[in-house]
Order: structure tokens, then sequence, then C-alpha cells
């Protein structure tokens, strides 16, 4: 049971909750979701597009995987060729494109639950919960759902995550929280002290042109020796980065990438003091 | 909500699940409905037998998505939605079969009153008839949605309630459904047409009602 959870979930936002078994991560995020209504209190806001990925999909439907997901997509709100173009592009993606025509219930354990995630992703959420949704698969997989998730966070939306694993997308999460006792509090520190893998970016700009605003993964960023700039981010948001710079108006030149040297006396993040007031703060009562 | 009733659909089509209650149904039909009896008393008994046919097709259709499935779709869509497409599909199945039987019926029976004395015009009949199966599938669908998640959740109690509220909504006078069929049989006497129309608003007024408390309650634990 949960009690006295106040949680925003403002857009761009990567949020990981921790917890131990039992204490009812899954519950909440079923809330989230709005799988489930809260007994007390309410969820306000509008609706946003909401996909879910549950821990296990042992989906015994007599689809194929790309038929389910087209049914999905069209669930959606995708027409029936986009949801069907989006379906195999998502199971490629996640190396699944050779099950496209498997019915669902011959599919390995973690094929299904690439199909769990492709359901998810073709859809393009506002807000995407996912519950322990890499078990299961593959390394390469994994991997591609940190991309994937770090994508969707920066094209705007919310992500809610839960992962045993405690470096899962360390150093992305915007925000940390963990439900102990019956409630909801702010795990110290989190977000800044990152230590998960990192890449540095050199870029430079147009003459006179400033960092575009908002960058995936909020990168900390210093001037690069010979000019232009250096950008380290958490390794997950380095491809939406690298993306974000590739295709701003007019467009930054990449000079080089690299992993990023294990982090000693870094200067703080700099959007820790001067960060917008929207991110999540959770009131314990 | 058109997706959603496709993919349950499809989920009851595919499934095969609907071949037990089509096949009892179609079973039914053999035995009580003969070439060149009175149209009237076929058609009441065509639409009586589809009521707890309805039942068991909505509650198939009710359980059809394993939980993991289900919590995907309900965040997809909403539980709510989610929840009344399954009830949907069920019902707009058993309107078909219940269309289907009635054109049969209409094709193979006499079309004169019981004891042949007068000639029943069958266009009133049929409609009286596809009136009297809509009334049976309303009600079968309240009773179906009733007696299975997410109000009943143990098979047992909701096998044992969707019986005997079948029962009850077939024999019981002042119920929809059992007013609509009494009108066609009685009317078979004398052959006379009596359209249920009261019994349409009253089994639609039931089936709204049931909708919205099932939903609500679908959307408090999907």
């Amino acid at each position: 049971m949960l009690r006295g959870i106040d949680l925003d979930l403002p857009t761009h936002t990567l949020i990981r909750i921790e917890g131990a078994n039992g204490t009812g991560k899954s519950t909440l995020l079923r809330l989230l979701a709005g799988i489930d209504a809260p007994t007390e209190g309410r969820i306000s806001g509008r609706r946003a597009r909401t996909a879910y990925v549950p821990e296990r999909f042992p989906a015994a439907l007599p689809f194929t995987a790309s038929g389910y997901l087209v049914h999905l997509g069209r669930i959606h709100g995708l027409r029936t060729p986009e949801a069907a173009d989006r379906a195999r592009s998502w199971l490629a993606r996640f190396g699944a494109a050779g099950h496209a025509r498997t019915p669902l219930p011959e599919l390995s354990k973690g094929t299904s639950q690439k199909v769990a995630v492709a359901q998810a992703f073709l859809a393009e959420p506002e807000l995407l919960i996912l519950d322990e949704a890499w078990t299961g698969l593959d390394t390469a997989a994994r991997d591609e759902l940190d991309r994937a998730v770090a994508e969707r966070v920066a094209s705007g939306a919310t992500v809610v995550f839960v992962d045993h694993d405690p470096r899962r997308l360390a150093g992305a999460a915007d925000a940390v929280f963990r439900i102990e006792g019956n409630t909801l509090l702010a795990a110290p520190g989190a977000p800044a002290t990152g230590t998960g893998p990192r890449i540095r970016i050199e870029a430079a700009g147009p003459p006179g042109a400033k960092l575009p605003a908002g960058l995936p993964g909020a990168p900390e960023h210093t001037p690069a020796p010979g000019g232009g700039v250096r950008l380290t981010v958490a390794a997950a948001h380095s491809d939406a980065l690298l993306r974000t710079l590739l295709t701003a108006h007019p467009p930054w030149h990449i000079r080089h990438v690299a992993t990023a040297p294990a982090r000693v006396e870094s200067p703080g993040p700099h959007r820790s003091a001067t960060d917008p007031g929207d991110r999540p703060t959770p009131e314990a009562p | 909500m058109t997706a959603l009733l496709r993919y349950q659909t499809a989920l009851l089509v595919r499934s095969q699940r609907w071949l037990a209650p089509v096949l009892l149904y179609a079973a039914f039909i053999a035995i009580g409905v003969q070439w060149g009896q009175p149209v009237l008393d076929s058609l009441g008994y065509t639409a009586a037998g589809l009521l707890p046919v309805t039942a068991w097709l909505v509650q198939l259709c009710a359980g059809q998505e394993p939980p993991a499935a289900r919590t995907v779709t309900a965040a997809a869509a909403g539980p709510a939605r989610a929840h009344l497409a399954a009830l949907l599909a069920g019902l707009g199945c058993a309107g078909l079969l219940g269309a289907a039987a009635t054109s049969i019926v209409l094709l193979i029976s006499k079309p004169a009153s019981a004891d042949s004395s007068v000639r029943v015009p069958l266009l009133p009949a049929g409609i009286a008839g596809l009136l009297a199966v809509a009334c049976c599938v309303l009600l079968g669908a309240v009773i179906g949605a009733l007696c299975t998640r997410p109000l009943l959740h143990r098979r047992g109690w909701s096998v044992a309630a969707t019986v005997l509220l079948a029962l009850a909504a077939l024999v019981t006078g002042g119920s929809p459904a059992n007013a609509a069929v009494t009108g066609l049989v009685t009317g078979s006497r004398t052959g006379t047409v009596h359209l249920p129309v009261l019994s349409l608003v009253a089994a639609t007024a039931l089936a709204v009602a049931a909708a919205a408390l099932v939903g609500k309650v679908a959307s408090r634990r999907a």
C-alpha cells in the first residue's frame, strides 16, 4: 500500500523509481500508466498518450508478432500502414525482425519482451512506463532500449522506469525516487552524481551561435581547446545529443566523439543550481 | 474504439473459443426450429436461446486477454474503454448470430398463426423477431458483463450466477427479454405481431447502466 505520494511528471524527464521487492513499485507504475485508479487522491492533468511495458510479456495471443503490433498501433491511434511500418522498424531495431511472422505463443521469453517494448515505442508515447522492461532482453537489445529511452526523453516525453540493475541508465535519470515504508522519497543527490559511462563530444557551431537550449541529457559543457565546445553526457543520451546537434538550425559540426575518462573532479553540471523549477518534487506528508 | 473493437473481435475469432457457444446455439436451433412451424413461435424460441449464449460470448471476450496484454491495452486506451470494447465485441458477435438465425427462421417457417387460421406477414414478423433478438442480446450482455471480471473473479461463482440470472431473465415476468419472447409466442396464437419496442428501450437502459457500472469498476482495478 502506498500513501501520501505527490509526484510531478514534467516533459523531457527521465524518472527512476527504486525500492525493495514488494514495496509497491509496480503498483505505483500501474497508477501512473492509468491502468489502476488510486483508492484515494487523484491523478490530474490531461491523459497523455501512454504506453506501458510490463516486466514479463508471456502473451499467449492468437496473433503473429507484427499482427499484434499493428493492432496495438491502431489502438494507439495510428493508421494501419503506418502501424505496420513502425512495427517492422521497431522489431528490426531490437533484433527481432526475423520473428515478425512468428505467432506470439511460439516466441521465446526474450523475443516476447521485444514485442512488448516495440509496442510501447511505435506509438511515440508522451508518457512511457517501463516496469523492468529490460528483463529477459539480450545485451544488444538492452543497450538499444537505453538509447530508445533517451531518444523519447529528448523528443519531449516523460519516461518512468523501474529496474533491478542500479547501473541501468545511470547518470541519465533526471530524478530518482525511492519507495520507503508507504511513501515516496527523493533519492538523495542521485541525478547529479550519476556514475554511468559517459561520452565526450566536441562540436563547433556556426560563428557566434549559442548551444541549442534543452539538449538531451543536459550535458556539461566547457570550451574545447581550439574553439568550439566540449560536451559530456551520459552514454545513453549521446546518440540523441548528436542527432540534436546535427539537425539544429543551423547545424553544428561534430569534431570528435570519445568515451569520457572516469569522473574525478569535474565541474558540476551546469544545470544543477539554475535548473528551471519544474523538476519533480515529492512531498511526503 | 474501432481499433479496440477490431482487436477484441480478432482475438475472439482467432482464439476459436467462440466455437462452443455457437455450436450449442446451432444445436438448440436445429432441435427446436423445424421446417413449416409457425413463424412467430420459432422467432420467440430463437431469441430466447440467444440470451445465455450472449452472456457466454461476452464473458469469453472479457477474459480473453492474458493479464500482461491486458495491462498494455489498458495503458494505451484506458481500462474502461478497453473493457467495454471487449464486451461490445461479444455483444456484436451474438447480434450477428441472432440476425443469421432469425433470417433462417423466416425462410423455413410457415407464415401463419399457430392454428394456421391467420396469415402472418413476414416483414413485420421479421422486425419483431429482430427486436426480440436485440432485447435478449442486450440482456444477455448485461448478465455476462455483471457476472465476470472485474466484478466477479471466481470462475465457479461466475458460471453459477450467469446460469441463474439468465434463467431468471427468461422466466421472470417483467424482464424485457421475457416480455419480448412472450409477446411473440402469445401473438402466434392469434396471428398478431407485437413489436417489443418498450422491452427494447428497457433492455437498452439496463445495458447502458451496466456498461457505466462495469466501466467504472474496470478503471479502478483492471
